[in-house]
């Protein structure tokens, strides 16, 4: 049963990211994003890590994508507007075969991952065990991470305002 | 898998249904009552199945009917078919979804069972809600583009513009209420509150955190697109906003999908500030100990009320031509009431006599618990209904400051102060 939920996510979240790349329209693109970000969460819910499942869709499905589809839907691409994309075809051809040895390292590393694993303790992945991982062990990281977002945001505030006239 | 198991997850499936789905023609009904009691007009009460009008409840059923066979109209210039169908399942889905884990009543324990009294027992509450409240969102902005119409796409930017910035607002004064309560299962948020503050007052969380009640009120008006917010539809300003382009049952499932969501709100706000399933100064213990005493109060409680209803009936359904249809009408539902008096009060005098047992006790007061959230989500959608019909529209700019000047800053420093009384007097 978790096999088939497994190979049904896989399939979702693999067809999502294809459809992102192929897609000509901006907005399917976007939208098919949206169908692999939540295949995704489906995948940390088999885990059970059901606050990453939660957050994966809170933040990413229900705040990010939001934002990038609001900006696309407001610039109203027309269909004449769109970049022509003839050579599409054989730039992913030629992309996907570029990639190859970096899927070859994946695959290895994954063989080499200790196939017999201990079960897990029951508060795995639950909000509280979380937290204590993050307050505790990487505290450091985390403050450093919440700096960089700060940094990043108050750059995006700076760029985006608007120049004052002189 | 016992029958105990399946019977209790049934019950969970059907109430669920009940009070989402079901809720949908009574909060119709309850909309146009309401509106007609506010313009001070009747409101519809014609529509009837052989003198039964129940007040108007007729007309609800009558209109999704007319909904379900309409002709399904699609203008030639909607290219994407797909998502323009796909649309309405969006926005009725995930309101569906966020009802699912609402608590009807406390943990029930059948014998060595416990069950949770949700839709779907888990324990991810307050997540769950957020999750797929921010999802529904992609249905308005996809029908809106799909439509391929000036307005319609007009209504869906400003519906995502105002989920995104009120989501914000939300989440933060969410976290305040985190803070107090100190999980995010909706049931031990409910339990919390099911004790007094200064040996009078319950411990809601309206009297415990009124500020973050106010800004997740306003904030959950937002997110369901009602008025004053509702400036995704405007109808005074871009026809009809996002669904300008659906009719039949397209636009049927983005308007009971409103009022899933409206219901859903309803619930959580019940659930976080109003003490969800408990009675104000019972809770679950008390019930359990005191259930005959209960039982008692509602024996000659319910008849009582019967008896001002029936009174009322008597006085305000009566038509002086002896052949007027709507006069049987009358009759019917006080006969109906008196047989309903008898049989509670038969059935509960019995279970007084021979003793309910501890199952019996338990399984009464999810009963108990499960009326009183119905009673509690009527009134909270009363008020939805309420501000709908008493406060005008805010204007696009009025709305983002709102958000963005008055509700965030508000929710930024409830979260400090809040943070502060929980760590200096370790509350």
């Amino acid at each position: 049963m978790m096999d088939i939920i497994f190979m049904v996510l896989s399939l979702f979240a693999i067809g999502g990211a294809l459809g992102m790349v192929l897609f000509h329209q901006p907005v399917h693109s976007a939208l098919s994003l949206i169908v692999t970000i939540i295949a995704l969460a489906g995948i940390f819910a088999l885990l059970s890590a059901s606050f990453l499942f939660m957050v994966q869709i809170i933040v990413y499905a229900g705040a990010i994508i939001t934002l990038l589809i609001f900006i696309i839907m407001f610039l109203n691409v027309k269909e004449s507007n769109l970049p022509k994309e003839p050579y599409k075809n054989i730039t992913l051809f030629f992309g996907a075969i570029a990639l190859l040895p970096v899927n070859f390292l994946i695959l290895r590393a994954f063989l080499k991952l200790p196939m017999a694993h201990a079960s897990l303790a029951s508060d795995f992945g639950t909000i509280k065990a979380l937290g204590m991982e993050l307050f505790e062990t990487w505290l450091l990281p985390f403050e450093l991470i919440s700096i960089l977002l700060l940094v990043a945001l108050i750059g995006g505030v700076v760029f985006g305002r608007k120049e004052e006239e002189a | 898998m016992n029958a105990i198991l399946v019977s209790v997850v049934v019950v969970n499936c059907v109430l669920a249904l009940l009070f989402s789905l079901g809720a949908a023609p009574i909060l119709v009904w309850i909309e146009r009552r309401v509106a007609g009691l506010i313009q001070d007009r009747l409101g519809p009460n014609r529509c009837h199945i052989k003198g039964f009008r129940l007040g108007g409840l007729i007309q609800s059923f009558a209109d999704m009917l007319k909904l379900v066979f309409k002709e399904d109209f699609q203008a030639k210039s909607i290219k994407q078919s797909f998502f323009f169908s796909l649309a309405p399942v969006i926005v009725f889905a995930s309101a569906f979804l966020t009802f699912m884990v609402m608590p009807f009543a406390d943990h029930l324990v059948i014998g060595e069972q416990t069950f949770r009294m949700q839709g779907l027992p888990i324990d991810l509450g307050i997540l769950w809600f957020l999750a797929f409240a921010g999802l529904s969102v992609y249905g308005i902005m996809i029908g809106g583009w799909a439509s391929n119409n000036k307005y319609s796409l007009l209504g869906s930017m400003r519906s995502a513009a105002q989920v995104i910035s009120y989501e914000a607002a939300m989440g933060l004064s969410l976290v305040s209420i985190l803070i107090t309560y100190g999980s995010i299962d909706l049931v031990s948020i409910v339990n919390f509150q099911g004790n007094t503050v200064f040996g009078i007052l319950p411990s809601w969380g309206i009297v415990l955190q009124p500020l973050a009640g106010l800004i997740f009120i306003v904030t959950a008006f937002a997110e369901a697109n009602r008025t004053p917010f509702d400036i995704a539809e405007g109808e005074s300003e871009i026809v009809g906003g996002f669904h300008t382009e659906y009719s039949a049952m397209r636009f049927g499932l983005f308007f009971v999908g409103e009022y899933v969501a409206m219901s859903a709100s309803s619930a959580l706000i019940v659930t976080l500030f109003l003490g969800g399933y408990h009675l104000p100064y019972f809770n679950t213990q008390i019930l359990h100990q005191h259930m005959n005493l209960f039982l008692m109060a509602v024996m000659v409680f319910v008849p009582l009320m019967s008896l001002f209803f029936a009174r009322w009936i008597r006085r305000n359904n009566r038509f002086s031509a002896q052949v007027d249809i709507r006069n049987r009408e009358s009759k019917v539902l006080l006969k109906v009431l008196a047989g309903v008096n008898v049989l509670i009060v038969v059935g509960l005098a019995l279970f007084l006599i021979m003793g309910l047992g501890e199952t019996g006790v338990h399984i009464a007061t999810a009963v108990i618990q499960v009326a009183t959230f119905a009673v509690k989500l009527l009134l909270m959608n009363f008020v939805f209904v309420w501000v709908r019909w008493t406060l005008p529209r805010f204007r696009y700019d009025q709305l983002q400051d709102l958000g963005w000047k008055v509700l965030m800053p508000l929710a930024i420093m409830n979260i400090f102060i809040t943070a502060t009384v929980v760590v200096v007097f370790g509350v």
